[in-house]
């Protein structure tokens, strides 16, 4: 059972700190002048991010497809990339990913 | 057409991946026996899923206070970068919308917004764009959450929707590879998030997403003085 102090001294400071990271450069945005190669290094935040977000969570999850070795996330993972490469479609990216996973793990 | 409504229409494929997520969420909440009001007010204060779970996780096991908040800010340091991408778009705006914008950060709108950035002229349209991901955002994901906490994980086991999860991601990831430097970038933050996954309280995300970021500046000088 959590207690409700403990609950909200936690809660209190996680919203804190959270607020403070996602406003911190926004509310000096106007303040500072960022440089053109700064502009640019922020396209490439999601490509840093992402791929760190996704990869773990799916390679070391254990599946349950002996001949993939338990792997068959993170394979299909992989096929969905190539998919989503060529056919810049969410839903299709989501389906695919899925009906294969489906299709790999009940068949 | 209105950029908040083309902002919202653009995450809506993702929402699939979304929902699942809030499920496991609400029903975590659920487990930790939190009640509604106190499940939701973390939920509509926070709004960060992933430090939440590790929060309540941490909660369950009645951990000191110091190491459930520093765990749930070091998951959620990664909004730094994104914050810093955004205040370029948010120069001219108002202090009430910078506040709605640095709210709202996801991954999830800041990668919508990313990979649409050449259909905007000006900074408001961007920013109009940004608000409507956001919006579509985080009324999913409050739904959700309340359906998980109410109902419990009412997804399937069979139908593993979790996966859609990481799926989704893919979706918003791919379109921001514009070339063979953010290819770079992307497999160097894959690779790299394997051989950092066990560090302690969750570092290796930040870790990782900061040496790509170094790499992706070197790249980025590289081709300057070619």
């Amino acid at each position: 059972m959590i207690g409700n102090n403990y609950f909200l001294t936690n809660l209190i400071l996680l919203m804190a700190g959270t607020i403070c990271i996602r406003g911190s450069f926004i509310a000096f945005s106007g303040k500072m002048t960022i440089s053109p190669d700064i502009r640019k290094l922020f396209t490439y935040i999601p490509a840093a991010i992402l791929p760190a977000l996704i990869v773990p969570a799916t390679f070391f999850y254990q599946g349950r497809v002996e001949w993939l070795n338990g792997k068959e996330r993170f394979l299909i993972l992989t096929a969905a990339c190539i998919a989503c490469y060529f056919i810049r479609n969410t839903l299709f990216v989501i389906s695919f990913g899925l009906v294969m996973l489906y299709l790999v793990t009940n068949f | 057409m209105n950029h908040f409504r083309l902002g919202f229409r653009s995450v809506l494929p993702i929402i699939s991946g979304i929902i699942p997520f809030g499920a496991v969420m609400g029903s975590a909440f659920s487990e930790a026996k939190l009640s509604f009001f106190q499940a939701m007010l973390m939920n509509m204060t926070v709004y960060a899923g992933a430090s939440q779970l590790a929060a309540v996780d941490l909660m369950k096991l009645n951990a000191a206070v110091f190491v459930v908040v520093i765990t749930g800010l070091i998951i959620n340091l990664r909004f730094l970068l994104y914050s810093a991408a955004m205040s370029t778009y948010l120069k001219d705006a108002s202090p009430l919308i910078k506040f709605l914008c640095a709210f709202s950060l996801t991954d999830q709108s800041y990668a919508a917004m990313s990979g649409n950035q050449e259909k905007f002229k000006t900074n408001e349209e961007a920013t109009q764009f940004y608000l409507g991901t956001a919006a579509c955002m985080t009324l999913t994901w409050h739904l959700s959450v309340m359906a998980g906490f109410i109902f419990g994980n009412f997804a399937p086991s069979s139908l593993a929707l979790d996966f859609a999860i990481p799926l989704s991601f893919v979706a918003l990831l791919v379109p921001t590879i514009r070339d063979r430097t953010h290819l770079t970038v992307a497999l160097f933050s894959a690779g790299l998030s394997l051989l950092f996954y066990s560090l302690p309280l969750k570092t290796g995300l930040m870790v990782t997403a900061l040496l790509s970021i170094a790499i992706a500046w070197v790249l980025i000088k590289k081709a300057r003085k070619v």
